[in-house]
């Protein structure tokens, strides 16, 4: 019989500005956590995948990042690695580790998510090679250019972003170590003053101090685990790396080629997904990703979050955690553990009622790297 | 106080040609030399049928802005906002990063023709784009 993985223990450190502990603190302190939740032993790990945030990068010197924190946690593992794909890395490191536990190159497996970027910007690069000559700095310039063309394409209005955003707020309300937890409403969303137009500092993800790890292990071993087992019913990734060459860049994500094969793989439908947790770096890829993922039809995604239709009690609750627009910026990991947690039935106030089935997605880069994750309960 | 400068391209092995080029007022795109594919940014092959037999063609400058961005929060000192960064699809197929110069952002947007307009910074020659008189281009973008 085919071995099946799962997601297992689960834990992280708080979100925000942490001064006086470095990534690798950080990082340990999660990894402890995932152990804890668990119920095992630090001596039981035999897989270690790392996902460093991106300013401690995935390299000192000529150290990978895994190796460094390896030799922290004095690991010997049958299965090791750290990846370069933004902000996709989690969801692909957890992907990495299913695919890697269920060919039996190891058995349990912990995946780990850090940064100390809010107290360490450390190597964050503003420059984008020549593109910095003309001024092209930051994730949010390249960002705006889809803003800006959603906008253009389907009259998507500055409120609908501004809705992402507010929803984003009202779901931190409900989470006790969200960075953000003070609501906001439409008019201090519009009062936000622009970065890169049309893109506002409210449309943008928070930086933070922080790490969360997850552990991925066999189905038959999480028996014997004190954290019930959540299952991975699809994963997959896709990715769009010629940018500028491709006419369809900025308007349609890896992930409409990503969704329908996790989502065949589940046997799942868009309207089958009780939650979802979008990778949302800035609101504009929250819209992309509800169209390309078939949640609405392409262009729809303004008027489908009108209303409140992702915010808390919405018919598609959307990083009920609030996500890295409030939660707190996890990489990614953090989205991977709210549907965990949602699956479990242990997200108390903000609990997503009968949820059985989330999508987790990662995306990254310049818009180049995507994975998503399909996990039910 | 001198002003800070503005970061530079840093021309390596497949782009110094481009930017030599710039200096002669000249836009210059990949064409292979198979498929007759042109490209933009230069590459050790050609992006879609893989042969290294590349030559390079004049462009004419002219195209359309395929998406835009105002900087209204200064991110670098060299760099001042408010300013404009676009994709600008050329005429002959190629896109790249640039900025629209010589008016006001509101006045940019997209599908908007431009032409190259080249500026002098610190001995490079770069390749910015101003709006044109001319009609939307044929192709009408990708709308
Ligand atoms: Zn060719």
């Amino acid at each position: 019989m085919s071995r099946r993985a799962v997601l297992a223990g689960v834990g992280h450190t708080e979100f925000g500005k942490l001064a006086g502990r470095s990534a690798w603190h950080l990082e340990a302190a999660a990894a402890a956590a995932a152990v804890a939740d668990a119920g095992v032993q630090p001596r039981d790990i035999d897989g270690l995948l790392t996902d460093p945030g991106p300013a401690q990068g995935v390299l000192d010197g000529i150290t990978p990042h895994f190796l460094r924190l390896g030799a922290q946690l004095g690991l010997d593992p049958d299965y090791a690695g750290s990846e370069i794909l933004g902000g996709a890395g989690s969801v692909a490191i957890v992907e990495r580790a299913v695919l890697a536990v269920e060919a039996g190159l190891c058995e349990l497996c912990l995946c780990v998510y850090g940064d100390s970027a809010l107290s360490a910007p450390g190597s964050f690069a503003y420059g984008r090679g020549d593109e910095a000559a003309f001024g092209f700095f930051g994730a949010v310039g390249l960002h705006a250019l889809a803003a800006r063309r959603h906008m253009h394409r389907y009259g998507t209005r500055t409120e609908h972003l501004g809705e992402v955003a507010i929803a984003a707020r009202s779901h931190a309300a409900r989470t006790p170590h969200a960075q953000k937890r003070q609501p906001i409403e439409m008019q201090d969303y519009l009062a936000s003053e622009f970065l890169v137009e049309p893109l506002r500092k409210l449309d943008c993800c928070l930086v933070s101090d922080g790490a969360a790890a997850v552990l991925v292990t066999t189905e038959e071993r999480a028996g014997d685990l004190r954290c019930p087992p959540i299952r991975i019913l699809g994963h997959a990734q896709a990715h769009s790396l010629s940018t500028y060459a491709s006419s369809d860049h900025f308007d349609r994500l890896p992930a409409a080629r990503c969704g329908p094969k996790a989502l065949g793989r589940a046997g799942l439908a868009p309207a089958d997904i009780d939650v979802a947790l979008l990778y949302d770096c800035f609101t504009i890829v929250v819209l992309l990703q509800l169209e390309d993922y078939g949640f609405c039809k392409k262009g729809e995604s303004g008027a489908f979050v009108e209303g409140g239709r992702i915010a808390p009690g919405g018919s598609l609750p959307v990083n009920p955690s609030g996500g890295l627009l409030a939660e707190g910026y996890g990489g990614g990991m953090l989205h991977v553990i709210e549907a965990v947690r949602q699956l479990r039935g242990e997200a108390g106030e903000r609990q997503v009622a009968g949820a059985e089935t989330a999508l987790v997605s990662g995306h990254g880069l310049g818009m180049n790297t995507h994975a998503t994750l399909v996990l039910g309960s | 106080m001198p002003a800070a400068k503005p970061p530079l391209p840093q021309p390596d092995v497949l782009t110094t040609s481009f930017w030599n080029a710039c200096r002669r007022r000249v836009l210059e795109i990949s064409v292979c030399g198979d498929c007759g594919h042109r490209f933009l940014p230069p590459g050790p092959c050609c992006p879609r049928c893989w042969s290294p037999r590349l030559a390079s063609q004049e462009s004419s400058g002219r195209g359309r802005v395929d998406s835009f961005a105002v900087y209204r929060r200064t991110y670098h000192p060299g760099m001042p906002a408010p300013y404009v960064v676009a994709l600008v699809e050329l005429d002959e197929g190629p896109r790249l990063i640039s900025n629209i110069v010589g008016c006001a952002p509101e006045e940019v947007a997209i599908d908007r023709r431009v032409e190259v307009r080249f500026e002098a910074a610190d001995g490079f020659s770069l390749p910015r784009f101003a709006l044109g008189h001319g009609k939307e281009s044929a192709k009408g973008g990708n709308s």
